[in-house]
């Protein structure tokens, strides 16, 4: 207990201590991790509790970015509105969108949020009248919290980190409640679920719009570290950049999604040093995790300790 | 329908691509009895206990239970009203502990919004250890208690099924569905379950008990005979031991 403690304080003094240390291209990509850990989230819980591939995350992470764009540029609103409408708006479309596409499963189920991505991304591109189309919408403010302006990766680094930790612990708490006993019942046996009266169709409709409410927020933070938004950031590419965060780290971890979030952030970033070749390494380095660990860096991790633990367990007979 | 009947079949049919595997079934289930439905393989015991449970809706015919039509409730009401099954093999949540899976079954009798669950709200909190309580409960109650933090998948044929009655139980049913609970056990584990059967029907549940075991279905008051789709004959199982055509097309004699 006492070495978990103090290993959570070495955890959270180095957090602390980064941004100060690392150069400023380095503190940009942290603050990336925190923006994907939040989007990753919602993704994890769909596919690890519900068993739910969700190919649209970009979909409801656009949404967010968007609606942050345009309530303070073109607007003139405070930012805490543009938040608040980007989740309102994802959180009613994957409503409105769940409601029909869960109803189906596995590939096709994949296929169809797949489809919804594609569909948001061609409208992003389509509606410039409101997304300004590939020229995007550029001058979007940096968070002032209080009158302390988050001007630089190193002080917005602090503020994505700390949404992310509550993000984190609003997950956590979801697995660990009523709802999270159904989840795991459903994912388990949805048949034997249904008849112990878990609702599949609503519980899996509401943690697709926890999912969305993850991404919106993601979404409005990228925004405003970013300052400029565009379609490029919202496309299918990006949905499933995102479903790599929990296939990599590990879908049923909530630490595995910070794994995979800097998985996606980092690798490609330096491999790109490498030259033309940087996408096919890391093409590579993804089917490498996905084969020869199906459950995950976090799951491989944990596997690891076990082995350990038992090897040592044999050294003290 | 007699006064104190919980669920009643009126004429029920089904088929599957024209073949029909239930002919205008009727029978009545009273409140606080042990009614038994026997019949060989095929002759539709499943289809019937799908339809009643509402994984099925029948083609014709009417269902009521505890006075109001049942066929167009979703399986979920069916489960909050009461009406609870198990299945023929059992059907439990494999990566989840011993006690876990009984908590699943407590869940039906609180109520939380996925935001609470989110927020870890004290109304959030306060259900979960009402659900905790109560499974820790059931899992003594059903001598679980050494078992309940292993993972369901570790168990044996004879645990899975005590659990899944456990799990089915916890949750207050009114009418208990049981399908061939007594595949795959010892004479030991059948024994047992006879005794649990027993046992709750004393504490009120009323119990509908598919199953080729003929001493099991001794606990039965009351036992209908399936015979492709239709039923040939009912009474107590000495009657129906003794009945020429269940002989003939059932026990084979």
């Amino acid at each position: 207990m006492q070495s978990r403690l103090l290993w959570i304080a070495v955890a959270l003094v180095i957090w602390a201590a980064l941004p100060f240390f690392v150069p400023r291209n380095i503190a940009d990509l942290l603050v990336f991790t925190g923006i994907y850990t939040i989007a990753g989230l919602g993704i994890g819980l769909l596919l690890g509790h519900c068993g739910i591939v969700n190919l649209a995350q970009a979909t409801f992470y656009g949404l967010g970015a968007y609606a942050s764009a345009y309530c303070t540029v073109m607007m003139g609103l405070p930012s805490i509105v543009g938040f608040v409408a980007g989740a309102a708006i994802s959180m009613a479309l994957a409503y409105v969108i769940g409601r029909p596409i869960l109803r189906l499963t596995g590939y096709f189920l994949a296929l169809g949020t797949l489809a919804l991505s594609a569909i948001a991304s061609a409208l992003f591109f389509e509606w410039d009248w409101l997304t300004g189309g590939t020229l995007g919408i550029g001058g979007i403010p940096k968070l002032n919290l209080f009158g302390f302006v988050l001007d630089r990766p190193s002080r917005y680094y602090f503020f994505v980190w700390i949404v992310a930790f509550a993000c984190m612990a609003a997950a956590h708490n979801l697995v660990d409640s009523r709802s999270g006993l159904m989840l795991r019942a459903m994912r388990d046996s949805s048949t034997a679920a249904a008849a112990l009266s878990v609702d599949l169709q609503s519980l899996r409709t509401r943690v697709f719009v926890v999912c969305a409410l993850f991404g919106s927020l993601a979404g409005s933070l990228f925004a405003h570290h970013a300052s400029f938004v565009s379609t490029q950031s919202f496309g299918v590419d990006r949905s499933i950049s995102f479903l790599l965060i929990p296939v990599i780290g590990g879908a049923t971890s909530i630490p595995g999604i910070v794994v995979g979030a800097l998985f996606v952030t980092f690798l490609p970033e330096f491999l790109s040093k490498l030259g033309d070749i940087h996408q096919i390494l890391f093409g590579l380095a993804l089917v490498a995790v996905v084969v020869l660990l199906p459950d995950g860096l976090m799951g491989a991790f944990g596997r690891l300790r076990t082995r350990l633990a038992a090897r040592q367990g044999n050294h003290a007979r | 329908m007699p006064a104190n009947a919980i669920l009643a079949l009126k004429e029920v049919g089904h088929s599957f691509g024209g073949l029909a595997v239930l002919r205008s079934v009727t029978f009545d289930v009273p409140e606080g009895g042990i009614i038994g439905l026997i019949g060989p393989n095929g002759s539709g015991k499943t289809t019937l206990f799908n339809i009643v449970s509402g994984y099925i809706r029948p083609l014709a015919g009417a269902i009521t239970y505890q006075g109001a039509p049942l066929v167009r409730e979703s399986i979920q009401r069916r489960g909050t009203a009461g009406l609870v099954r198990t299945f023929q093999t059992p059907q439990v949540f494999e990566q989840m502990t011993v006690l876990e899976n009984i908590m699943v079954g407590c869940t039906k009798l609180t109520r939380t919004t996925m935001l609470q669950d989110l927020l870890r709200t004290p109304a959030a909190r306060g259900q979960m250890r009402e659900i905790r309580q109560r499974a820790e409960a059931a899992c003594e109650r059903f001598q679980l208690g050494n078992l309940r933090d292993l993972p369901a998948a570790s168990l044996t044929a004879g645990q899975r099924r005590i659990l899944e009655i456990a799990r089915a139980v916890v949750g207050e049913p009114r009418l208990l569905l049981l399908d061939e609970p007594s595949s795959g056990l010892n004479a030991q584990e059948i024994e047992n379950l006879r005794e649990w059967i027993v046992r709750l029907n004393e504490q009120g549940i009323t119990v509908l008990l598919v199953s080729h075991d003929m001493g099991l279905m001794t606990v039965a008051r009351t036992v209908h005979t399936l015979y492709f789709g239709e039923i040939i004959a009912s009474g107590d199982m000495a009657a129906i031991q003794r009945d020429p055509r269940v002989r003939e097309v059932y026990l084979g004699v």
